[in-house]
């Protein structure tokens, strides 16, 4: 069972050109390079759990498989940081209709700041439906403040008009303490959406934005590599436990809920997307904002050239 | 014992004259009449036939069928406090003089939120009836139509659908046509136009309320398509596999 | 042989009364914040529980409506209580009575000019004609009367009109202190203002700020009423209320009623310059049930003690029957 599982994992990610060979063990990890610090791992789970718990222990430790085959969080968060967690809690959705993401990988990281000694985690999102309740209802605010977190709902004031000097964003408002915070990671889900084909990490990245965002569309592509540009997370994490696969970003029906059971984490934005696509049967180059991504320097959209460590859990 | 009991009770059938409020019988029946003849007057507006609806009158979900709604509602204002996106408005007269204050549904303000029924809970005389949250999904407050003229893709060959993003229903009620226009500059560009499901629309208004087209949104909820209103009603149900 | 003058000190009813109308008003507005979304898609508390003991708004949904909420029976408890020992309700009890006693008080003016408005005046019958008003158009399906129901009227002003307006203020006043960043040195001001709005907008203060259209409608209304009791006392409550009508004809003749001691009375009115109902406390004879709310004010106020609540089963004997002056 797993290994077939495993092998149309491999089919369906396009990492069938690897060596499969070494992924005969447990726990194993591909290295092309062995001395260059990895720019993007790969955690996927042997199974698919059903029970909560289940799902529950599966998103954990899966994300803290991927982190530490990145070398772990202290590469990305020092002592003393102040550092900005941003999850997807845009939406007024429970964590299975995979609208938002995974309450469990948020806590993980969490935690995982707090070990690496951060001072101060702060998790919030400009959500697009009520803030209160999607915050209760995706279960990130119980999550992440179990975890330690000062989760808050974002105070108009905060947000400042900032030159950004992008293709089409001259200057927008984005939230300050994001911006003043010592790091940003990037934690976002993995969605079908109508205009752009995929959300995945820098599309995440709109709920720092505040103002008229509705008119971003226009230029959907190039307003949001002007907003990874500018922000340049530290980290990002795409929770692809569960993916919505079709009606996204809000979707609705639990029949367009697919379980992918994997965490992808990198530092190269670009390449995490490009990635990310795969999982929803899409080819990078598909991605508009991933071929703007790439040709205005942002990261590469090969992400076979970064060699990701694979790692099954 | 008794006796100041007995003559408490005969206070009923003669009151002393403290006891009296002191109006004629007259008076009394005078400003009865005046109230009824207030709830005739109601009667006559072309909003209390059945064939007339004012398409801004966009109940919450779970309200009642119009004179069944107006004769519960004590325009208490709880629905409108609980609603969690400012959605739910006291009315002018949207509901005719009778429906001053009821509550009222203003897209361009707030919208319904998809998985809330927190006003079918709250309305204490069930003016509003109690949902449960499936049950309030599938009921129709209203329905979504295109203003063609003001729609970025529609009107001024620029991509959008922030309307199809935000549609909750789990098959989404907003579904687009690539279409490949001409451009200001002349040059073919390929935009996603947009149209509504008419079965699937619930009337919501997270599309108008997303809308970008300030001022007028460009995709706008009317009540045409009420559940509570049969007679309010455009589609042939069934015609094209509703 | 006249008693002793006592010295002034606050009858213990007029505590007790206070400490209630305090509680339910403290209730009514906890349980309004409360009708809010709180986690899993419920409110917080027995946000309904105001409408639930409103006989008024039962009897008239009942009749415009033919049908009624099995919730709505404990209605019933105030009307059978009403019924058996008079309006302590309105005085006691109705939280938006409570604002209007309090607004009441805040009166100035000197007790002569407090005298000639403190008594029954007959324009008081007008909330009876207006009651009756209402439930003849509830006859034919108009349940109209929740304009005027009093916690229709104050909980409606609250949500669309004061709570947003407060909140507005709140935020216009902390977003102002945390742009123009004023202080003495090192030492800002925000300091204190940031923690101070951090409490606010997690407890009292909205996460998003509410806009109504006819707010503002709604709040001149709200503010004109509070303000008429700077020219009547308690001016809804007694030419108004139709709750206060109806509980007006169910509780005229009470178990419990005032008891004067007219063979020392030297009429010297005190007791009439603080009834906030307009009862006529200072004429036994005349003293109207239907209009007391039982505050206490006239037992405090008498310098002599001569006021003093009874029940009908140890009054001995009918009052001698003064003759009934009309007062304004």
């Amino acid at each position: 069972m797993t290994d077939i599982h495993r092998r149309t994992f491999l089919k369906t990610t396009a990492l069938a050109g690897l060596k499969t060979a070494a992924l005969a063990s447990a726990g194993a990890a591909l290295h092309a390079t062995p001395s260059s610090a990895p720019a993007l791992s790969i955690a996927h789970y042997k199974s698919s759990p059903t029970a909560p718990d289940g799902i529950a222990e599966e998103a954990r430790r899966l994300t803290r498989s991927a982190i530490d085959s990145l070398g772990g969080m202290s590469r990305f968060v020092s002592r003393g940081n102040v550092v900005w967690v941003k999850p997807n809690i845009g939406w007024d959705r429970m964590p299975e209709q995979a609208a938002t993401t995974n309450p469990d990988v948020v806590s993980t990281i969490v935690h995982l700041c707090y070990e690496a000694g951060a001072k101060r985690v702060l998790v919030s999102d400009n959500s697009c439906n009520s803030a209160q309740r999607s915050f209760a209802r995706s279960g990130i605010q119980e999550a992440a403040e179990k975890a330690g977190a000062q989760v808050f709902f974002l105070d108009e004031r905060k947000f400042r008009r900032m030159a950004m000097n992008g293709r089409v964003l001259r200057e927008w408002e984005l939230y300050q303490d994001a911006v003043e915070a010592d790091r940003l990671i990037n934690v976002a889900i993995v969605k079908h959406h109508g205009l752009c084909k995929a959300t995945l990490g820098m599309k995440n990245l709109m709920g720092l934005a505040g103002g008229a965002r509705n008119r971003f569309h226009q230029d959907l592509d190039s307003s949001l590599v002007d907003i990874a540009a500018f922000l340049k997370p530290r980290l990002t994490v795409l929770d692809a436990v569960r993916v919505l696969t079709a009606n996204g970003p809000v979707g609705g029906n639990l029949a367009d809920v697919k379980r992918k059971d994997t965490i992808v984490a990198g530092v190269d934005q670009v390449a995490v997307d490009a990635f990310g696509a795969t999982l929803l049967g899409h080819k990078p180059e598909d991605i508009g904002y991933v071929v703007q991504g790439a040709a205005r320097g942002l990261g590469t959209m090969n992400y076979q050239s970064l060699s990701p460590r694979l790692t099954e859990v | 014992m008794w006796k100041p009991l007995s003559e408490w009770m005969a206070g009923f059938a003669r009151p002393p004259k403290e006891a009296r409020l002191g109006i004629e019988r007259r008076t009394v029946l005078a400003a009865g009449i005046a109230g009824l003849s207030g709830g005739l007057l109601f009667r006559i507006q072309p909003l209390a036939s059945k064939r007339t609806f004012n398409p801004a009158l966009i109940r919450p979900p779970g309200a009642l069928a119009e004179s069944d709604f107006l004769s519960k509602c004590i325009r208490c204002g709880e629905c409108m406090k609980v609603c969690p996106d400012n959605a739910i408005h006291p009315a002018g007269l949207d509901g005719g003089i009778e429906g001053a204050w009821t509550p009222v549904m203003r897209m361009s303000v707030g919208y319904c939120e998809y998985e809330c029924n927190l006003c079918s809970q709250v309305c204490p005389t069930h003016a509003i009836r109690e949902l449960t949250v499936e049950e309030k999904q599938k009921v129709h407050i209203g329905l979504a139509y295109f203003d063609k003229n003001r729609c970025l893709p529609w009107a001024y060959s620029r991509s959008c659908i922030v309307c199809e993003e935000h549609c909750p229903t789990p098959k989404k009620a907003i579904w687009f046509e690539e279409a490949e226009v001409l451009n200001a500059s002349g040059e073919k560009v390929t935009v996603k136009q947009p149209r509504v499901d008419a079965d699937l629309c619930i009337g919501c208004g997270i599309c108008e309320n997303k809308c970008p087209v300030r001022g007028q949104a460009a995709v706008r909820v009317t009540s045409v398509g009420e559940t509570r209103n049969p007679e309010n009603q455009m589609l042939l149900p069934d015609a094209y596999g509703g | 042989m006249a008693r002793k003058r006592k010295t002034y000190k606050t009858h213990w009813l007029v505590w007790l009364r206070r400490a209630v109308q305090s509680v339910f008003l403290v209730f009514f507005l906890w349980l309004f914040l409360n009708t809010t979304f709180f986690p899993i898609n419920t409110t917080r508390g027995p946000v309904k529980f105001f409408f639930q003991i409103d006989p008024l708004v039962a009897l008239n949904s009942w009749i415009a409506s033919h049908t009624f909420v099995r919730a709505m029976s404990l209605s019933l408890v105030t009307l059978v209580a009403t019924f058996l020992f008079g309006r302590w309700f309105c005085g006691w009890i109705c939280p938006f009575g409570t604002v209007h006693n309090f607004f009441t008080s805040l009166r100035g003016g000197r007790t002569k000019q407090r005298l000639e408005v403190g008594g029954y005046s007959p324009w008081q019958r007008i909330r009876y004609l207006m009651l009756t008003a209402f439930v003849g158009a509830a006859l034919l399906g108009s349940n109209v009367v929740g304009w005027l129901d009093p916690f229709s009227f104050f909980f409606r002003s609250l949500a669309t009109a004061v709570y947003p307006a407060l909140n507005a203020g709140t935020v216009a006043l902390f977003t102002w202190i945390y742009d123009a960043n004023p202080g003495i040195g090192p030492a800002r001001l925000t300091s204190i203002s940031e923690p101070i709005y951090a409490q606010l907008r997690q407890h009292l203060l909205a996460v998003a700020q509410p806009y109504y259209t006819g707010g503002v409608l709604i709040g001149v209304v709200f503010v004109v009423v509070i303000a008429l009791n700077f020219f009547r006392a308690r001016f809804w409550c007694r030419y108004i209320c139709p709750l206060g009508a109806l509980l007006g004809v169910v509780g005229k003749n009470p178990l419990v009623r005032l008891h004067v001691d007219t063979s020392q009375c030297n009429n010297c009115r005190v007791c009439l310059v603080n009834c906030q109902g307009g009862a006529n406390p200072q004429k036994a004879a005349a003293w109207m049930p239907s209009e007391c709310f039982f505050c206490a004010n006239c037992i405090s106020d008498c310098p002599w003690n001569y006021v003093s609540l009874t029940t009908i089963l140890s009054r001995n004997k009918v009052e001698e029957k003064a003759h009934v002056e009309t007062t304004v």
